[in-house]
């Protein structure tokens, strides 16, 4: 059997909404023609079962899951739970967070297509900056962010084991790609490939 | 690409159907027709086409005129309930499945696709009931069982609950390819040729009763 191939794509939350060259119109062409066999989402089973998607990023709610209700794609919800919310800081902490996250949103708004925000420099770049992010947080929060990842990466090879050889894309916020694809190629049995080579 | 007739007597809500069903990505209307002499002329493929029927009378003889028709088509028809003495009576007269005006659009794109591909669309509920109704033949339960894997005892299952491929792997979150390859083992083990087939086996032999 050959090792199944899992592609990890990164989103950009609420930038969707912009009218930026990877605005949501653009995720939901991109995934059709991908066209995986499973979509793992950061979703819990909970509120998939329940269809409560009210706290769920936009380009959840707005494009993939539509999208896979009305095509064969079959929706994985690999989050055990979801995570606490990001506090919010105060003082200088406050002040360094907005400087990064102004060229964050620079970085993600002059990005000339889907492909630039999910490899290359950009990617790297905003991986860079939302380490810094973190950074800020202080240690419980990175933790928990780190758990909610580790945890994220071993559902997704729990649904890559039960239906081997399938095609697997995993979508998640873009701050989470690097280090679920550093998780996931420890496994043999996964070949982590680009979204473009899915 | 899922291909769409649409069959209505108004031409407004004909209309309206096209505009809708034609904005749904991997849906392709090829046609509306309002009345079934419409549909002998019609330039479509002969198979892999659902039909979308939204008449408010004389049900069961349009679809009967459509069967002879247009035999492989995969006709849709939308009920006002779930109601068995109502749906039984459309399944003979060769209805592929029943939706009830209530449903969503996803509902209804989901149902077209799964008609299209010559799959079963019945409200779970009363779907065993529904096909006992439509074949008229009770199967001995002292056949021989044949060993089932777990796996394909689930899908089975389900098949018999009136799910679509999709709705199974979704449930499984398994892929719908392997769903498929598992139908196909399925069907080899029960020696049966069709979905309806497996289904019927699934409500004579599996215990309890699926539903």
């Amino acid at each position: 059997m050959n090792a199944t191939p899992v592609a990890v794509l990164g989103t950009l939350a609420d930038f969707h909404r912009e009218p930026i060259p990877y605005n949501l119109g653009a995720l939901i062409r991109l995934v059709r023609a991908i066209h995986p066999d499973l979509l793992c989402l950061d979703i819990t089973s909970h509120e998939w079962q329940t269809r409560d998607f009210a706290r769920l990023p936009l380009e959840y709610r707005e494009a993939l899951v539509p999208l896979a209700g009305q095509t064969d794609i079959v929706v994985v919800p690999v989050a055990d739970e979801r995570p606490r919310p990001e506090e919010e800081l105060r003082g200088a902490r406050a002040a360094i967070a907005r400087k990064i996250m102004s060229a964050l949103a620079y970085v993600q708004r002059s990005a000339p297509s889907p492909a630039a925000i999910n490899e290359g420099v950009r990617h790297h770049l905003a991986n860079d900056l939302y380490q810094l992010l973190a950074g800020l947080q202080g240690k419980a929060m990175r933790e928990e962010a780190t758990l909610h990842a580790s945890r994220l990466a071993a559902n997704i090879v729990r649904a890559a084991r039960r239906d081997p050889g399938r095609r697997v894309l995993v979508v998640v916020n873009v701050r989470f790609c690097h280090y679920l694809r550093r998780l996931l190629r420890n496994y043999l049995d996964l070949q982590v490939v680009r979204f473009s080579e899915l | 690409m899922s291909l769409v007739v649409i069959l209505s007597e108004p031409r407004l809500r004909r209309e309206a159907w096209r505009a809708l069903l034609q904005a749904q990505p991997g849906i392709k209307v090829v046609a509306c027709v309002g009345e079934t002499s419409g549909l002998a002329d019609l330039e479509a493929p002969e198979q892999g086409v659902a039909m979308l029927v939204d008449m408010e009378d004389l049900l069961v003889e349009t679809l009967r005129l459509t069967a002879r028709l247009r035999p492989a088509w995969g006709a849709l028809v939308l009920v006002r309930t779930y109601e068995r003495r109502e749906i039984a009576p459309l399944l003979r007269a060769g209805a592929m499945g029943v939706l009830t005006r209530d449903s969503t659009v996803a509902e209804i794109v989901s149902a077209l696709v799964a008609s299209a591909r010559g799959e079963l669309v019945l409200p779970g509920s009363l779907t065993p009931e529904l096909l006992t109704d439509l074949l008229g033949r009770a199967l001995s339960s002292t056949d021989d069982i044949p060993a089932l894997s777990p796996r394909e005892e689930e899908v089975l299952r389900l098949l018999a609950h009136g799910l679509t491929n999709k709705a199974i792997a979704q449930d499984l979150l398994l892929s719908v390819r392997t769903v498929e390859s598992h139908l196909r083992a399925i069907y080899a083990k029960l020696q049966v040729a069709s979905r309806t087939e497996a289904v019927l086996w699934a409500v004579a032999h599996m215990n309890p009763p699926p539903g």
